[in-house]
């Protein structure tokens, strides 16, 4: 296990090829205690989330998975600190979440943190290079030159996007643009990628395309991600699984980091479990 | 129908905040329109008063041209006419209370008092005379007065008082018993309410003249105006004489007023011009973002013209609650406009007049351009086609240059109206305030080219958008992402940003025209002055001063003082000849004229001369026989050095001798004075004093000298104004009406702020999504709040400077157009224009507020979710 020459693993983050038995060697980077999300909805309350609890190692690839409406994109959102949970806490490399201030979150965000969503989420005005580079660009830095520039090069050409850094969104297919929005999440080094349905608004192969980049990136750079799919071949490229259903873990599949990332035992396992 | 008609109302409903904003924009533009509409009704209602006050039951008015003014014969000979069943004389001069003069006699001059001589018997007659207390004049009444109720109350005078009128030198002060008072200010529009009647005879005693300056005639049964007229040109061949009737005066009056009134039509379309970009931009955005909603309602049946009626059927009730809304504000606007502007001239302004006219007019015209501005995003919606709009949902950037092809038809829609609204005789004044406005003597063209320009310049915006959102941002470049990022969102939509920015563009080119044509109103004011006196100081006297006076060497005594030169103005009757198929036709005009020293103005050394040799010329006017020609009347009707210009003084013309054209010549109300030397002016067209001293002191002497002159003048009842106070009083009440023109252009830039706003909003809700991503990449709510505010700052500016440039350009053609050939250096008012664009800069952000609020307060999660 050698890491990618082309971009070096995020600060503080060790490449997986040393981590061994990730899941015995390594600390948390991620946790969540007790959390519970309730919304208004019209003149009801809505439980989205009951009391989620869960541990996510440095490094390690964690799949959320259930189906509409059980709660796991809730969760991403309160694990990365894009909403408060009702109760409970969210810990993401030493700080509570879930009790910084809107200006420490979004720091948090922006330093720890890297989103994938379903919609891509490109800026539609902006390029290739300047998507890619808007976190530095939010932070204040020139993203034109010194080791930002060096930086979104890498990390561009991680994802195959090479020479189309002039192209805008609207000039790029829809495997293009998620691979743009990967890159804009890697970019930044996060402590933390967290993908919400990446291939949810791909096809069959760009989709695959897509689980592959990502799980490269956990495996080559150490890269932790969590990924939220309703997808067992999604999630099948996890280390683990946690199956969520109607606002709880259900159940934790551990998968262990494979190469052909196969969905045939998860598929196994899943049935056995009834679901 | 009914239930296509309910969607309307929920669609309308659904968004308060946009549906409110654009009504109060239509509001806003109606209100102006309103307001311009009212106040003209109350003008032409003033001006009929003011007409009808002075001309009485009079069919036909004789006015003297001479200072003399008619003479016995020619009173008998108007009497004696066979069409003529009255004819009442009567002689108009102004004079001061003797006792107010002695106690004033260092001090300011006290404001005067005009005295009407007239027949007891005939005047009322012809002329309504209301008493409040006393009794009428009547025949064989000596040394007894009338005196308005105005002048009382000023006076503090009763019934039975004396009040104490200065006469001529011989005729000394004379007392006049009070036997009535009449009722308001009199008949006499430009007294100030300062009237006293008193019989013919006394007053033709107290001013030592045997003379009249008008007879009011009253035609026989069964005989026309024209026959009369036709009897008095026969009759009346020894002294000049001018004749007008009440239709006359009213539309000379209503002249005078016509191109203020235009102005404000002018300004009130372009506020409404304003308005409809609010209209259309609302309703563009209403449409894209019911993309969606339009294709179900296609898919389930509902057909196009369906589609479009729901379109309409908004307009048409934002169209209605905005104008509704507007002609009530516009009461209050037009109450304003008019306290504001108090008197034009010898008009003075009351409550606004509101007809049913005018209401329906405004009604029509808001409710009509918000329907021409919803016809394009209407008929956009119906084209939508079912299956695009559910597969791609909502659409905000579409239809550019349909957009710009609308305002077009807009463009025409107001023009239309503004024909048909446009007031008679409007852009026939040679000079004043509207002339400038809108361009002199080019009645509605020079508006409609203005308005055309604005219209250029709009279209060109989304053409140059790129550039100028660069050079806009340039300020902005320190948050170089929030900057990067609004400029960005700015260009997404071109022609909608074209739209919001085009709309600040016309309001503030009008502010900076305005503007800059009334700095050029001022300069020209001043400079036509000091071109043509000469000297820096006059003394102006309400009553000719005889040119052998012994005044005028007292004056000239004064320690410091140069030269005392005497100016008297008067009218002559120019014969002219006009070429008509081959025949040559003559008529007699009447002809501003200034009786002048040519020696003076040859040592003084101002007059400019573009024909004929100066000292020669000069010379010619003092010894007689010589006009000097203004370059204007020279262009006009054809007049050059060596011509003999006839006029109409008795029996037998007099000519005079062309002997130089001058660049400019005293100004005299509406024309410039032909200048005439006194030898003439005294012999042959009746002068018989001056009617002001131009003063000149002695280099370095003026500080010095002037309080002892001014003391002297004072005491002889001459009144002194230094020149630059003069224009400096045209010009501050030039200004006034400038500022109020001013006030309602900003009123455009305000509906401008209103239309941001809602183009700001709709930007921020399309870009949802974009600022969830933003802010979990790590933005924060403060850059998300900075990053609309600074889309706005950039707008703003942009639109703020090529408002001032296309200002500057619409102000320069005024100029061209109004500067009368001075040759001035076009110097705009920079710091007006500095806070002009400031403002425009200002509202822009302002206008982001409450979007950028939104903006920074979405949630992370509910973007991230948003279609």
């Amino acid at each position: 296990m050698t890491s990618d020459p082309r971009l070096s693993p995020p600060a503080g983050v060790q490449p997986a090829g040393l981590f061994g038995d990730s899941a015995s060697s390594n600390g948390t980077i991620l946790e969540a205690r007790n959390l519970t999300k309730r919304y208004r909805l019209g003149s009801r309350d809505v439980d989205a989330l009951r009391g989620v609890s869960l541990r996510v190692r440095r490094g390690e690839f964690v799949a959320l998975m259930g189906p509409s409406g059980s709660g796991k994109s809730t969760l991403l959102q309160l694990l990365g600190g894009l909403d408060r949970p009702t109760s409970g806490e969210v810990v993401l490399d030493g700080e509570v979440v879930s009790h910084l201030s809107d200006a420490q979150a979004t720091r948090l965000r922006r330093e720890k943190t890297g989103f994938v969503f379903q919609f891509f989420n490109l800026i539609p005005l902006l390029d290739v290079y300047e998507n890619v580079a808007l976190p530095f660009t939010i932070a204040g830095v020139d993203p034109r030159h010194g080791d930002a520039a060096t930086r979104i090069r890498e990390v561009i050409e991680l994802v195959d996007l090479a020479g189309r850094e002039r192209n805008r969104p609207d000039q790029l297919s829809a495997g293009e643009q998620q691979r743009v929005a990967l890159a804009r999440a890697l970019v930044g080094r996060p402590a933390i990628l967290l993908a919400d349905e990446p291939t949810g608004n791909l096809d069959y192969a760009t989709g695959g395309e897509i689980l592959d980049e990502l799980w490269h990136s956990c495996d080559q750079l150490g890269q932790t991600i969590v990924l939220v799919t309703h997808e067992a071949r999604a999630a099948a490229h996890a280390d683990r699984v946690l199956v969520v259903g109607d606002g709880r873990i259900r159940d934790e599949i551990e998968l262990g980091r494979r190469s052909n990332r196969d969905a045939g035992p998860l598929i196994a396992r899943l049935a056995q479990l009834g679901l | 129908m009914r239930r296509i008609s309910s969607l309307a109302w929920r669609s309308l409903g659904a968004r308060k905040m946009r549906s409110i904003l654009t009504s109060a924009g239509i509001a806003l533009g109606v209100a102006v329109l309103f307001a311009s509409l009212a106040a003209g009704a109350t003008m032409d209602a003033a001006v009929d008063k003011a007409a009808a006050d002075e001309m009485g039951h009079a069919d036909l008015r004789i006015g003297a041209l001479e200072e003399s003014g008619l003479s016995r014969e020619t009173v008998a000979i108007i009497d004696g006419l066979a069409g003529a069943s009255i004819a009442a004389p009567a002689l108009e001069r102004k004079t001061y209370l003797s006792a107010s003069l002695n106690q004033t006699a260092t001090a300011k001059l006290p404001p005067p008092v005009t005295v009407l001589g007239i027949d007891p018997v005939l005047e009322p007659q012809l002329h309504d005379m209301p008493l409040v207390s006393g009794q009428p004049l009547r025949a064989g009444d000596v040394q007894s007065a009338l005196v308005t109720q105005t002048l009382a109350n000023e006076e503090g005078y009763a019934l039975g008082d004396s009040v104490t009128l200065n006469g001529t030198v011989a005729a000394g002060p004379q007392p006049f018993k009070i036997v009535g008072i009449l009722a308001g200010d009199g008949s006499v529009p430009d007294a100030g309410g300062r009237l006293v009647f008193m019989p013919l005879a006394s007053a033709q005693a107290l001013f030592g003249t045997t003379g009249v300056t008008r007879v009011d005639l009253g035609a026989a049964p069964g005989v026309s105006v024209d026959e009369l007229t036709g009897q008095l040109d026969v009759s009346i061949t020894t002294q000049p004489f001018l004749l007008s009737r009440t239709a006359d005066l009213a539309a000379s009056l209503r002249t005078e007023m016509a191109d203020f009134r235009s102005a404000l039509l002018l300004v009130a379309a372009v506020v409404l011009f304003a308005g409809a970009f609010l209209i259309f931009n609302t309703l563009s955005m209403t449409v894209a973002e019911r993309t969606r909603d339009v294709g179900l309602l296609r898919a389930a049946g509902t057909t196009r013209s369906q589609v479009m009626r729901l379109v309409l059927l908004q307009a048409f009730a934002l169209g209605v609650a905005g104008s509704v809304a507007g002609v009530l504000a516009g009461i209050g606007l037009a109450a304003l406009t008019l306290s504001w502007v108090g008197s034009s001239g010898p008009i003075t302004l009351a409550a606004p007049a509101i007809s049913g006219g005018s209401v329906a007019m405004a009604l029509v015209i808001g409710i009509v351009l918000t329907l021409a501005a919803s016809l394009e995003p209407a008929w956009r919606a119906g084209r939508i086609p079912p299956v695009e709009a559910l597969r791609r949902g909502p659409q905000g950037a579409a239809a550019g240059a349909a957009r710009l092809r609308w305002l077009v038809v807009v463009f025409g829609v107001l023009a239309l109206a503004a024909l048909a609204v446009w007031p008679t005789g409007a852009g026939g004044a040679a000079s004043g305030v509207g002339s400038v406005a809108t361009g002199s003597g080019s009645g509605a063209w020079g508006p409609l080219a203005i308005y055309g320009l604005l219209l250029v310049a709009v279209l060109l915006v989304p053409r140059l958008l790129g550039p100028l959102l660069r050079a806009g941002g340039l300020p902005f470049r320190i948050f170089r992402n929030e900057e990067r990022l609004a400029r960005s969102s700015l260009a997404r939509d071109r022609s909608r940003t074209a739209l919001t920015v085009g709309a600040l563009v016309v309001g503030l080119a009008m502010v900076v025209a305005l503007g800059t044509a009334a700095q050029d109103v001022r300069k020209v004011g001043a400079t036509w002055l000091t071109e043509t006196i000469p000297g820096s100081e006059l003394l102006t006297s309400i009553r000719p001063l005889s040119t052998t006076d012994p005044i005028q060497g007292q004056l000239a005594e004064t320690p410091g003082v140069k030269s005392v030169s005497p100016i008297g103005l008067f009218g002559v009757p120019y014969v002219s000849s006009t070429q008509n198929g081959g025949r040559s036709e003559k008529s007699v005009l009447r002809q501003e004229a200034a009786a002048v020293v040519g020696h003076d103005y040859l040592v003084d050394g101002r007059l400019d001369f573009v024909s004929g040799d100066r000292t020669a010329a000069l010379g010619a006017l003092d010894s007689g026989g010589a006009v000097i020609v203004p370059k204007s009347l020279a262009d006009s009707a054809g007049i050059h050095v060596g011509d003999t210009m006839q006029f109409a003084t008795g029996p037998t013309l007099t000519q005079l001798n062309v002997v130089g054209i001058v660049a400019h010549s005293i100004p005299t109300g509406a024309q410039e004075a032909i200048l005439i030397g006194w030898p003439d002016a005294l012999a042959s067209f009746g002068v018989t004093g001056a009617d002001f001293y131009a003063i000149r002191y002695d280099p370095g002497q003026e500080a010095t000298a002037r309080p002892a002159l001014d003391s002297a003048a004072t005491s002889y009842a001459l009144e002194p104004n230094q020149l630059d106070k003069v224009s400096g009083t045209v010009g501050d009440a030039l200004d006034r009406i400038f500022r109020l023109l001013d006030a309602l252009s900003l009123i455009a830039v305000l509906v401008a702020g209103l239309g941001m706003v809602n183009t700001f909003s709709m930007s921020v809700m399309e870009r949802v999504r974009e600022i969830g991503v933003l802010r979990a990449t790590g933005m924060t709510s403060r850059q998300v709040w900075g990053m609309v505010v600074i889309e706005a700052g950039v707008l703003g500016l942009v639109g703020a400077v090529v408002g001032a440039v296309v200002g500057l350009v619409v102000g320069a053609l005024l100029v061209a157009w109004s500067s009368a050939g001075f040759g001035l250096v076009f110097d705009p008012p920079w710091i007006s224009i500095g806070l002009a664009v400031l403002f425009g800069f200002l509202i822009s952000v302002a206008a982001s507020i409450y979007p950028a609020g939104l903006a920074s307060r979405t949630s992370i999660v509910r973007a991230l979710q948003h279609e």
